[in-house]
């Protein structure tokens, strides 16, 4: 048995050995012959909705599985065109030149999932619940609405109280969202929606099931039936792929990577997001309170080579991402330099100093390692503290107990939260939000975005943060699968025109 | 014998009570909050109370208590804050995944500890049962996780036998191919717990041919094997029961955590998902059934322990 089990672990470790460097799967790229109508398309996500209700429950996996495939808005956003708005339910908008009325004119024949027509009270109820119910996720962002009214059974007009260039993106997100009235259905388990995919099935802790609605208003979905095959190890995701369970993968680790592509039948793709991987300090706090400690430790950061750690990573410099309105390249702003990291603690008489960071227990450890000896070299003490992220909100987001933070910030268009001196960040500087006002309240949209860019660089010339890297994450797509969408994933999921081959 | 019944009756139901107090307290210490988890990064405090409120999470804590216990005599475990269904569907629905798999994986225990453990025992003063014991010794000390990965990469992936995690989504309904799914779950965690049988059995089995009834046997004229199979084994059973009760709590354990290395739609991945989304109480409703599971397979092992140990039943 000895020997039997010596030999066993052998062939087990060579195995492993194998498996990582052979290139030798012979499985040649699948055809590319036409859009099999009857497909089943089979995408692995990590993070699984804990319901459906996607008015009330917050977390990217909702909006990512559910908005433009079940649920729609008058608008929505493509990812792939720099986050345009696009139309939805509504074929058409106009914006008086005061920025204060839209007017939207419905779309003909929509029709919810279980067979009713979409009518403008529809539309209507659903954004006055939005923003009469506080418990409804994105209430907020109607905050500014007067009035919501249908002067007929193809229009809606809504009246803001002042110009707000944010409001139709607000429009994309949760708060847009149409239900229909008085709806029975419980939406906590199942749904009932507009899209072009209907939520056939909802298996919890494994796959949620969306098959095509023949009765939508566009062009019907390209596959039958949508598998989301929630897998959050990332082994077993790399394995699920390599074995033919997926069609596609999100988020694929690249050490794994090669792996995948050794089987010649994927394709990896890179995509841009809104996810800023954030380092906040406590602006409320001692010690991070004095900006040239802040600075010093931004210093001590190498950007560059933190992104390539990382792999799926790149360097983003302030607090506004490529996809935003308002994003300017701030290379160059700060720029690694520990000797003047050291300088400034000096000055600050903060040599020695011990410092916290409360990072979720979801990201990878790497991170923290990394920042625990780039601090150390410029004689910083970092403790690293793993908590689970409810712990997290309930410290860091809402108690503000915390001295560095990490999380990642997904939401696109979120510099509102530089402008809000009660957001964990802690920072208040009432020029960074008279400008924000005065973007939101332009309705020129080129001088909304300089305004933007203005605030922005105060943000960074101040140290509030340090933004560590823009998430580029990696997609492995099956050869036979098109179409897929590429830019914030995470967010957005849109798969009405993905198409597999058929065989 | 009944009187007997009675008192180990009331000390489970002593247990239980313990236990749903201890499982509930402890819960309520657990830092988080739902609301602000449904809540998420956006809400301000105003709405994380509004949210608060339309959960129910504002009456006193007692009462939630009371409410939940009241709810256990009528055979209602409590309803998931985040999805409205009922615990005890829940776990039925995710017991059809975690009871085949823990079955299983008793099943390759036995199969790997008894018949192995009483061979190493035979063949102590020979090569090969000193191997089986240090195999045993080595097996045994292999994390559930690694020895999970090692058989994925083999069976799975390299050879391409066996699926490499999931479960299939028509459940049972695909008899095959769900059956198929855990097979090297349950290897997994039957080769590891089977290894620790696999040392009890064999020091049993150890002291059972010490023992002078064997002694005597093998004296009138039996081999040592013959007397040690008819006289010594009986009594080696004895003990194996009480272990194997023991394990069949190991063998939860491992189920939860084998269920999100090979993503396995089952109780222990249910259990885990609840805790981060901070559903209480459906968290709390979970851990009384594991626990109760354990606290009967105890109860059960001691009735069995006494109805089949003539010297116990005498004693008494």
């Amino acid at each position: 048995m000895l020997r039997r089990t010596a030999l066993a672990t052998s062939t087990l470790l060579i195995g492993a050995l194998l498996l990582t460097s052979c290139t030798g799967t012979t499985t040649s790229p699948g055809p590319t012959g036409d859009p099999d109508p009857n497909a089943t398309l089979t995408v692995r996500l990590s993070l699984e909705p804990s319901n459906l209700d996607i008015r009330h429950t917050s977390g990217a996996a909702l909006e990512q599985a559910l908005i433009d495939n079940v649920y729609q808005g008058l608008v929505t956003r493509d990812g792939d065109q720099n986050n345009a708005i696009v139309p939805a339910l509504a074929s058409a908008w106009q914006i008086s030149p005061d920025g204060l009325t839209y007017t939207f004119t419905l779309r003909d024949g929509v029709t919810f999932h279980d067979g009713s027509a979409l009518t403008a009270d529809d539309v209507v109820t659903s954004l006055q619940t939005a923003k009469d119910d506080a418990t409804i996720q994105s209430s907020a962002d109607l905050a500014g609405v007067t009035s919501i009214a249908s002067p007929d059974a193809t229009t809606v007009v809504v009246t803001l109280a002042q110009p707000n260039s944010d409001f139709l993106f607000a429009l994309t997100g949760r708060a847009g969202l149409v239900f229909k009235n008085g709806d029975t259905t419980n939406l906590q388990t199942a749904a009932n929606g507009t899209g072009p995919f209907r939520v056939e099935n909802w298996s919890t802790g494994q796959s949620l099931t969306l098959s095509r609605y023949d009765g939508y208003w566009g062009e019907k979905a390209g596959v039958a039936e949508v598998v989301l095959d929630y897998i959050p190890d990332q082994s077993a995701a790399t394995n699920a792929a390599v074995s033919g369970d997926i069609d596609v993968a999100l988020e694929i680790d690249p050490e794994l990577q090669s792996q995948i592509e050794a089987t010649n039948t994927f394709t990896i793709e890179t995509g841009l997001t809104t996810d800023k991987g954030t380092l906040a300090f406590n602006n409320a706090r001692a010690p991070l309170n004095d900006q040239r400690i802040r600075e010093a430790l931004r210093l001590a950061i190498d950007h560059n080579a933190l992104a390539e750690t990382l792999v799926t990573a790149q360097p983003l410099n302030g607090p506004i991402p490529p996809l935003d309105p308002g994003y300017e390249d701030l290379t160059g702003s700060i720029s690694y330099n520990p000797d003047r990291a050291r300088e400034l603690l000096a000055e600050a008489g903060a040599e020695n100093l011990n410092l916290t960071l409360t990072i979720p227990n979801v990201y990878p450890g790497t991170l923290a390692t990394f920042l625990v000896s780039s601090f150390a070299d410029v004689g910083v003490t970092l403790k690293v503290d793993q908590v689970d992220f409810s712990t997290w909100l309930t410290d860091v987001y809402t108690n503000h107990d915390y001295d560095l933070s990490f999380v990642r910030h997904v939401e696109a268009r979120d510099f509102g939260n530089w402008a809000n001196p009660s957001y964990y960040f802690g920072y208040d500087n009432p020029e960074v939000q008279g400008l924000y006002a005065q973007a939101l309240a332009s309705t020129d949209e080129q001088q909304s975005s300089d305004l933007l860019a203005e605030a922005a660089r105060i943000v960074d010339d101040e140290d509030a943060a340090d933004w560590l890297f823009l998430s580029a994450p990696r997609t492995a797509v099956a050869t036979d699968v098109a179409n897929f969408p590429k830019n914030s994933l995470n967010v957005r999921l849109p798969l009405a025109s993905v198409t597999v081959a058929a065989e | 014998m009944i009187r007997y019944t009675l008192t180990r009756l009331g000390l489970l139901v002593v247990g239980l009570a313990v236990a749903s107090v201890l499982i509930f307290l402890s819960l309520r210490v657990l830092p988080g909050d739902v609301a602000q988890l449904v809540g998420g990064t956006q809400a301000d405090p105003a709405q994380v109370a509004a949210i608060r409120e339309s959960l129910g999470l504002n009456v006193p804590l007692w009462q939630q208590y009371t409410a939940w216990i009241g709810g256990l005599f009528r055979g209602d475990l409590g309803t998931s804050l985040l999805t409205g269904t009922s615990v005890v569907a829940e776990l039925l629905d995710k017991a059809q995944v975690t009871v085949p798999l823990a079955a299983m994986s008793l099943t390759v225990a036995v199969v790997v500890g008894i018949p192995f453990g009483v061979l190493s025992a035979l063949g102590r003063r020979r090569a090969w049962g000193t191997a089986f014991s240090v195999g045993a010794q080595a097996l045994a000390a292999v994390p559930v996780v690694w020895a999970g990965m090692m058989l994925v990469v083999v069976f799975a992936v390299w050879l391409g036998w066996l699926p490499p995690q999931g479960f299939p989504r028509a459940g049972w309904g695909d008899p095959a191919a769900a059956f198929r799914a855990l097979i090297l779950p349950a290897v997994t965690i039957g080769v590891v717990e089977g290894a620790m049988l696999l040392r009890f059995v064999r020091s049993a089995t150890l002291q059972a041919l010490g023992q002078d009834y064997v002694r005597t046997a093998a004296a009138k004229g039996l081999t040592r094997t013959r007397a040690l199979l008819s006289h010594g084994l009986p009594n080696v059973g004895l003990s194996v029961i009480t272990v194997l009760g023991l394990q069949i709590a190991g063998i939860i354990v491992g189920a939860v955590v084998i269920e999100q290395l090979f993503t396995l739609p089952g109780v222990g991945r249910m259990l885990v998902a609840d805790v981060a989304a901070r559903d209480l109480p459906k968290v709390q409703g979970e851990l009384l059934a594991l626990t109760g599971i354990v606290l009967i397979v105890g109860f059960v092992v001691d009735l069995v322990h006494r109805l089949i140990d003539p010297r116990q039943r005498e004693a008494a």
